[in-house]
């Protein structure tokens, strides 16, 4: 394997690790199964590395190989038995757990947040990780492959949805 | 919850990853980012023995057919057992193209139709098994001439056959219709619902339901 174009995909994901971090998490409730989601999600894109088409940013390159990768797994049907450990080999990981008052009330609204996006479907799952990633409708739909307005109708009922769920809380 | 309130909890979100995430570089290169085999490609090597079993079946009755082209009622089951093993071969060809076609880095939307056409595929086998019912016989008599040297329809009395064509001829109309229904586009049809759910796989339901979905998020 050439050992410099590795370097340089290291580098990139590096660079890029938030977006397989935040898909992993979006699609995947169970912990022991997030290690083997990144890992495919890691190895589709080396696979695909040589084939990245520079008329894309390279963040919508990731997206849809990420999120095409991340649908798959979510439609497998996984069976592992739980109290596995391997989470703790994940490349990718957060340094360590926030312990402070501020931590606890961002923790408290990511995990309300993450409940409500856990419980769309795929599709709009997908959809919904994109608009919080503030990528434009643009961006979205071609990500996604859909039109724009077709994007900005999706989000709109999605942000209703949201907040009528934040507001029974 | 307002969307700017929802932006600040995920920028809050962001700058908590941004200090604290981590890229453990020696476990990244301890994955064998060369595991060269997929599932779609194990896939597509299936489909590809498919073509390559139908083809040889279809040589082999295109070769039937030829031998027996003076005898009619042999040439016309030979034709009817072809026309259905061309069938599945398309089908199987469909199914490699799709299979080459599916590229992850192309739009969302477009490869997950794709790959859960490839995985609906099964309906396609069970389709012309319905298919066939109306002119079962095609297969009887290829099969017992050609394994048993018994030509069958010599024996048969010719009043029977005239009433047996008639009947299934009046049977393949309402089947017709029966299986063009049975498609994820109909899937809210109950009765639908209920049929395929019978005679397919659930993965073959789960793909069929998802193909729907997709169909919904488009519009």
């Amino acid at each position: 394997m050439n050992a410099n174009k590795k370097d340089i995909f290291v580098k990139t994901i590096d660079e890029h690790k938030k977006i397989i971090y935040k898909i992993v998490n979006s699609y995947c409730p169970n912990r022991e199964d997030r290690k083997d989601l990144e890992q495919e999600i890691i190895i589709q894109l080396w696979n695909s590395f040589d084939s990245y088409n520079d008329n894309y940013k390279y963040s919508t390159w990731m997206y849809r190989i990420a999120l095409n990768v991340a649908i798959s797994f979510y439609r497998k049907e996984k069976k592992r038995p739980t109290g596995s450990q391997i989470y703790n080999q994940a490349s990718i990981f957060l340094v360590e757990e926030g312990d402070g008052e501020e931590d606890a009330e961002l923790e408290y609204h990511l995990k309300l947040l993450q409940g409500f996006i856990h419980d769309l479907n795929e599709l709009n799952k997908a959809l919904m990780l994109l608009y919080l990633e503030e990528k434009s409708y643009e961006e979205i739909a071609e990500i996604l492959g859909i039109t724009k307005t077709n994007v900005a109708t999706k989000i709109s009922r999605i942000k209703l949805k949201l907040k009528n769920e934040f507001q029974k809380i | 919850m307002e969307a700017k309130e929802l932006k600040e909890i995920l920028a809050a979100y962001d700058a908590k990853l941004d200090n604290k995430l981590s890229l453990n570089i020696a476990s990244l290169k301890s994955i064998n980012l060369d595991k060269s085999e997929n599932k779609m490609q194990a896939m597509l090597k299936y489909r590809i023995v498919e073509i390559v079993a139908f083809s040889l079946l279809a040589l082999f009755i295109g070769n039937y057919i030829a031998i027996n082209w003076s005898q009619t009622h042999l040439a016309i089951s030979g034709v009817i057992v072809g026309l259905f093993t061309l069938i599945a071969l398309s089908g199987s060809i469909g199914q490699v193209v799709l299979l080459q076609q599916i590229d992850f880095s192309k739009p969302i939307v477009d490869i997950r139709k794709k790959i859960e056409l490839v995985n609906t595929h099964g309906l396609l086998f069970l389709k012309l098994i319905f298919l066939s019912t109306p002119v079962w016989w095609s297969y009887v008599v290829v099969g017992s001439d050609y394994l048993f040297s018994v030509d069958l329809y010599a024996r048969m009395d010719a009043d029977f056959v005239l009433k047996y064509l008639a009947v299934n001829f009046l049977l393949l109309i309402p089947l017709v219709w029966f299986l063009n229904k049975l498609t994820y586009k109909n899937l809210h049809v109950k009765w639908v619902r209920k049929t395929m759910g019978l005679v397919t796989g659930s993965k073959t339901m789960k793909a069929l339901a998802f193909l729907h979905d997709i169909e919904e998020f488009e519009k």
